[in-house]
């Protein structure tokens, strides 16, 4: 454990990093489906993340899986919210203005059930001010579009070529690690016009009551995050940067300290998100940045590397 | 013993009070453990945060020390003694087994108070109508309205068996009434004391706690009798604070996050009026 730090003190950052252009002030930011302006502002100033990453936001409002949602595995969490969010348009008129108010850096995750529903999200999202769109092809929870354009290279590259005619805007893809081969995903999404590929999304898992020996869930399977799964990111961060020497790279998955945001940087990431452990202490997003800060302080290879938009591989 | 992932050195409540935010995860000293009932227990500990702001039907999340367990439970405040805050919980898992093992001396980790509190403001003579584990936001309840000249409670409590918060909640409410699941359930209560409650010095105003076919049961005897009506939901919750979107619950206006909408919604929001 190294020196605890204060996250409610001021702080001035000393490394930054660049993702497709972005400047971040710090290279951890927060994860989708963990992060929502009104329940965490309480607690952090937004504005001090590397940048923040909103819940998905659809067409249309969607009321996502009936419950229970969640339940817990060993060291992790199991997920079945299914995406549920006000809609594109609210989200343009209250979340993202709080957030552009307080000054954060901005990653607007954009979810749909097909083509056309990811097409509309990103033309409306084309002229505002969030800084980076992630293109969620990764969600294990909806039964169309979702992880199940993230498992086929070519319907991932038709949907990524086509969103990309339509912004100017860096867009991240976010992939599944529920795949046999990721590179050919991460290939297909780069060819298709990706500034940029965070990674990982959850894993499918499931849990069962023994008393009933029905599934917990509702939607009886759901998706796996928490430190169980940060071998699994880290991973699939090396696989995809030895064979993609260029594209930036956010990992997520698991991590829960400075360290273990070092080992995604030592992967080959340019930034981390910070993602379930916000779920069960709400400061984490803001303690792994100065932790990371701090200890890349004693890294100044690995710093200068990221501060000038490289990776350590 | 504190999560081996989260160990503040530092005071979080003062330090995010400077900082003019919302105090998060800390750990705090256990002061007592008591068993209520047979796998019922009352969890008090210090937090003069949680202590000075908790208002009834608000709860406090507490998180396990074993790091495989990462969620934290959500439980109900039961009373307060100055800094003191009670929960009462029932072990029902591995979780909830470990905090029955907590002892005066040893540390927790807690978040609070969350959720919005019962709306106790009327002059009026609470119905506290508790199901289950229902009681510690009655109890509650109770206590505060004990300060109050304009408002007076009357608590009906159902037991699966024993009368575990019985003595509680007679340190402070004027008539205690109560039943165990072999001699009925907390309608057939409700029928019993209908008439003096219809016919008291202060108009009646439910509050209520408890498994969901209950909460629909008191809903349904409160708005045939036009008596005002607050329910606390019971639900399974991940974050407790409004960003992962777990625990839901179908209202007139939409599904809704019962940790920050509620956990207190009136029927009329639930649309069970309809």
């Amino acid at each position: 454990m190294n020196k605890q730090v204060n996250v409610y003190e001021p702080h001035e950052w000393k490394h930054s990093t660049i993702v497709a252009g972005v400047e971040w002030k710090n290279p951890v930011g927060t994860a989708s489906g963990t992060f929502q302006y009104d329940a965490c502002h309480w607690f952090y100033d937004v504005s001090q993340m590397g940048a923040v990453t909103t819940k998905g936001v659809s067409p249309v409002p969607w009321e996502g899986n009936p419950g229970p949602r969640t339940t817990e595995s060993p060291s992790g969490t199991v997920n079945s919210v299914g995406l549920q969010n006000p809609g594109v348009d609210h989200y343009l008129v209250d979340e993202l203005p709080k957030l552009k108010k307080e000054g954060a850096t901005v990653i607007t995750n954009v979810a749909g059930h097909c083509d056309d529903d990811y097409a509309e999200v990103v033309a409306k999202l084309a002229d505002c001010p969030a800084d980076m769109l992630e293109i969620n092809v990764s969600c294990p929870n909806v039964t169309h579009g979702g992880m199940s354009v993230g498992t086929d290279p070519v319907a991932l590259n038709r949907l990524i070529t086509r969103l990309r005619h339509i912004t100017s805007k860096p867009l991240i893809v976010k992939l599944t690690p529920n795949v046999t081969d990721i590179v050919s995903i991460a290939k297909a999404a780069v060819d298709g016009g990706a500034d940029a590929l965070s990674m990982i999304n959850t894993l499918v898992g499931m849990r069962i009551d023994i008393r009933t020996g029905e599934p917990i869930l509702a939607n009886r399977t759901g998706g796996v995050s928490g430190p169980a799964v940060l071998p699994v990111g880290l991973s699939f961060v090396w696989r995809v940067r030895q064979a993609l020497p260029d594209i930036p790279i956010i990992g997520i998955g698991g991590i829960d300290s400075g360290e273990k945001a070092l080992e995604y940087l030592y992967a080959g990431a340019n930034a981390v998100e910070v993602g379930a452990a916000a779920l069960y202490e709400p400061t984490a997003p803001m303690r792994v940045a100065r932790e990371l800060d701090d200890l890349l302080d004693s890294r100044p290879q690995l710093a200068a590397k990221l501060a000038a938009g490289q990776t350590w591989r | 013993m504190a999560n081996a992932t989260f160990i503040p050195t530092f005071d979080v409540t003062a330090e995010a009070s400077r900082a003019g935010r919302f105090p998060g995860r800390r750990t705090v000293p256990v002061v007592d453990n008591r068993r209520l009932s047979d796998g019922i227990y009352r969890l008090t500990f210090r937090d003069s945060y949680i202590a000075g702001h908790a208002k009834p039907a608000q709860f406090v999340d507490v998180y396990s020390a074993d790091p495989t367990r990462l969620m934290p439970r959500p439980f109900g405040v039961s009373e307060v003694e100055g800094d003191d805050v009670s929960l009462i919980f029932a072990v029902v898992g591995k979780g909830t087994e470990e905090f029955s093992h907590l002892a005066a001396g040893d540390t927790v980790d807690v978040m609070g108070p969350l959720g919005k509190g019962f709306d106790m403001k009327a002059p009026a003579n609470y119905v506290l109508v508790a199901g289950g584990l229902g009681v510690p936001p009655l109890l509650y309840a109770a206590q505060k309205l004990a300060l109050r000249d304009d408002a007076t409670a009357t608590a009906a409590f159902g037991y699966r068996d024993e009368r575990f918060a019985d003595d509680l909640v007679a340190k402070y409410a004027e008539r205690v009434e109560s039943i165990t699941n072999a001699q009925g359930n907390v309608v057939d209560l409700l029928n019993s004391i209908e008439d003096s409650l219809i016919h008291g010095d202060l108009p009646p105003v439910i509050l209520s706690c408890g498994p969901m076919p209950m909460m629909r049961a008191v809903a349904s005897w409160a708005l045939a009798r036009g008596i005002p009506c607050q329910l606390s939901l019971e639900a399974r919750m991940g974050c407790g604070y409004g960003t992962c979107y777990v625990c839901v619950v179908d209202t007139a206006a939409g599904r809704q996050k019962v940790c920050v909408a509620g956990p207190v919604f009136t029927p009329e929001q639930l649309g069970w009026d309809k």
